[in-house]
């Protein structure tokens, strides 16, 4: 897989991300690495094997619908917030 | 040049759950303070593991047998990525590769078929409020188990999707997996439309109306698609491929952004939700759940009740239940005849046609005494005891009650305070029970053509005098305070003064 600054710019304007120059050019260094390491799997001849979705043999994990009383509460969450109005999050214009 | 539309259509229906999909977290959020229905999985913090809400799987099932669907054995759940405020944790978890709901259909009250290609869980998102320099964010909505529900592009008209949606609606109140309350956003429609010049095998390029909330504007807005297309293409112009916003004030779509690929939402499978593999016997079990739909309704009703009746109270799955109970089409019969088979067609009891007269009597006043009451909202939670409707239509059938009565006392019925007491003893509480004994008639009948006052009126309609018969029948009717059959006293005098 090729990876080059334009990937970069294109994964960064996904996430709504601004990279100065030098960011993307260590960043795609780092990206080339990573895909690169990753890909000596390639090398293994995977035919016969079925996709891992799961690591774990665990299955039908589910919860009862019953409302549990939660241990943090909503000030609590919102004062992670960077900054808060009327009980919501305040965040930049999005639309 | 004339234009063929087609438009498929995906619906997300929020799950009627006490709890959200993936967090113990109080799932209605209606009236409430915003972010107090968050949990730190909703808020996405570090560390925090998603944990899959049994009865949204157990709900969906059900939705998908409303819907005629196959329920696949394995499925399980995608991260699909996006950045945007309404989602802390940057991706959504849903179904993308291995959906739990397969194909199946939708029946058309008008007798079309809409295919179902598939349909997936999946959480909601937040809620933004856009102010004009800032958004707000309200997380109440995070991970409120939806179902997507994908239709093959089988829509040909506005009129036909408006119905889709609508049947939708109903199939997912009648299974009771949602609320189905539009105004508060339990479901939502994003419209495909596009359009292809008539007789050519080719679809044209579609733009996709997001966000729909009523199944007015649906119509509304696959029409205005199909006009604005036609311009488009007419001029020799081209669609462009977007994402249209829809504004029910000027009944106009705009262009939002055109459409992020596929590719970009970078799907990856989740790791920290294991996969549901669900056996035979629990979709069996579960599957048989399913009441009786509208359909079923419409099969066992169908030449009862007349049809604009019908599809008026199949909005109602409170009456249409309770004209199955009068009737004695209970849903535990009817239950044990559906599998998982698609094949499997409900029998239903035939000792209802003895029934037919109550059927038409309650679905008459259901639907225009009922819900012609300013209170009707409130009557439908607590509709009266079967048995006291039943009781009802008897007394009407054997004329103990005239319509005005078996009207007055079937809306006294819905008095909370009525729930305990018999129809007979609230009728005679009213007064309102007509004198159909004979003997008892005959006897009021003797003393009205005793009075000197009606001597003159006998003799009159001795002499012909048809019309006077009235006058007669009115004495009766007020020496009987009200209560004496008009039709049996009429009888009766026309025998006495033969």
């Amino acid at each position: 897989m090729d990876i080059n600054c334009e990937t970069i710019e294109h994964l960064a304007s996904l996430s709504d991300f601004s990279l100065s120059d030098e960011e993307k050019t260590s960043l795609t260094n780092d990206l080339q690495n990573i895909i690169k390491y990753i890909s000596q799997l390639d090398e293994l001849n995977t035919d016969d094997v079925a996709p891992t979705y799961q690591v774990f043999e665990m299955e039908n994990v589910w919860r009862n619908d019953e409302i549990v009383k939660q241990d943090a509460n909503r000030e609590q969450l919102l004062a992670l917030t960077k900054e808060e109005k009327d009980n919501q999050i305040k965040v930049p214009k999005v639309l | 040049m004339k234009y063929y539309p087609t438009i498929g259509i995906e619906c997300h229906v929020q799950l009627a759950t006490k709890t959200k999909l993936f967090s113990e977290v109080d799932n209605d959020a209606r009236h409430k303070e915003p972010n107090s229905c968050v949990s730190p999985v909703d808020y996405a913090l570090p560390g925090m593991l998603p944990r899959l809400n049994g009865e949204a799987v157990r709900l969906a099932i059900l939705a998908g047998r409303a819907m005629n669907c196959e329920i696949n054995a394995s499925s399980r759940f995608d991260r699909k990525h996006y950045f945007y405020p309404d989602s802390p944790k940057g991706y959504q978890i849903t179904q993308f590769y291995h959906p739990i709901i397969g194909e199946g259909y939708v029946d058309l009250p008008s007798g079309g078929k809409v295919r179902i290609e598939h349909a997936h869980l999946e959480g909601d998102a937040g809620k933004l409020t856009h102010f004009d320099s800032y958004s707000l964010v309200d997380l109440n909505r995070v991970d409120t188990p939806l179902i997507e529900i994908v239709s093959m592009p089988d829509i040909h008209s506005a009129k036909d999707a408006h119905d889709y949606c609508k049947e939708l609606w109903r199939l997912m109140i009648f299974a009771g997996v949602s609320y189905g309350d539009l105004y508060n956003g339990n479901m939502r429609f994003d419209v495909n439309v596009s359009l292809a010049p008539e007789g050519s095998n080719e679809l044209g390029t579609r733009a996709e109306v997001k966000n729909l909330n009523s199944f007015r504007s649906v119509e509304r807005a696959v029409e205005y698609e199909i006009k604005r297309q036609s311009k488009i293409l007419d001029a020799g112009e081209k669609v462009i491929q977007e994402t249209r916003g829809w504004s029910d004030a000027t009944g106009e779509t705009t262009g939002q952004r055109s459409k992020e690929e596929a590719k970009d939402y970078r799907y990856m499978p989740e790791p920290d939700i294991p996969p549901i593999n669900l056996s035979e016997e629990f979709i069996a079990t579960e599957s048989a759940k399913l009441p009786l739909m509208p359909k079923d309704y419409r099969e066992k009703f169908g030449e009862i009740i007349p049809h604009d009746t019908l599809e008026i109270l199949l909005d109602y799955p409170q009456l249409m239940r309770k004209i199955a109970e009068v009737a004695g089409v209970l849903p535990e019969e009817f239950n044990s005849g559906h599998t998982q088979g698609r094949s499997a067609k409900p029998t239903v009891p035939s000792q209802t046609s003895s029934a037919t007269p109550a059927i038409k009597l309650l679905s008459n006043l259901f639907a225009s005494v009922l819900l012609a009451e300013e209170k009707s909202a409130e009557y439908l939670n607590d509709l009266p005891a079967g048995k006291q409707l039943g009781d009802l239509a008897e007394m009407n059938a054997k004329k103990e009650l005239s319509s005005t009565a078996t009207k007055e006392v079937f809306l006294r019925l819905f008095d909370p305070q009525m729930r305990n007491k018999d129809t007979r003893s609230i009728a005679k509480e009213l007064g309102v029970i007509q004198e159909n004994d004979l003997g008892a008639l005959e006897k009021i009948v003797d003393a009205v053509l005793a009075k000197p006052e009606t001597q003159k009126a006998q003799e009159d309609f001795r002499n012909g005098e048809e019309k006077v018969i009235g006058f007669l029948v009115g004495q009766v009717m007020k020496e009987s305070h009200g209560k004496a059959n008009p039709s049996s006293v009429q009888e009766i005098l026309r025998k006495k003064l033969a």
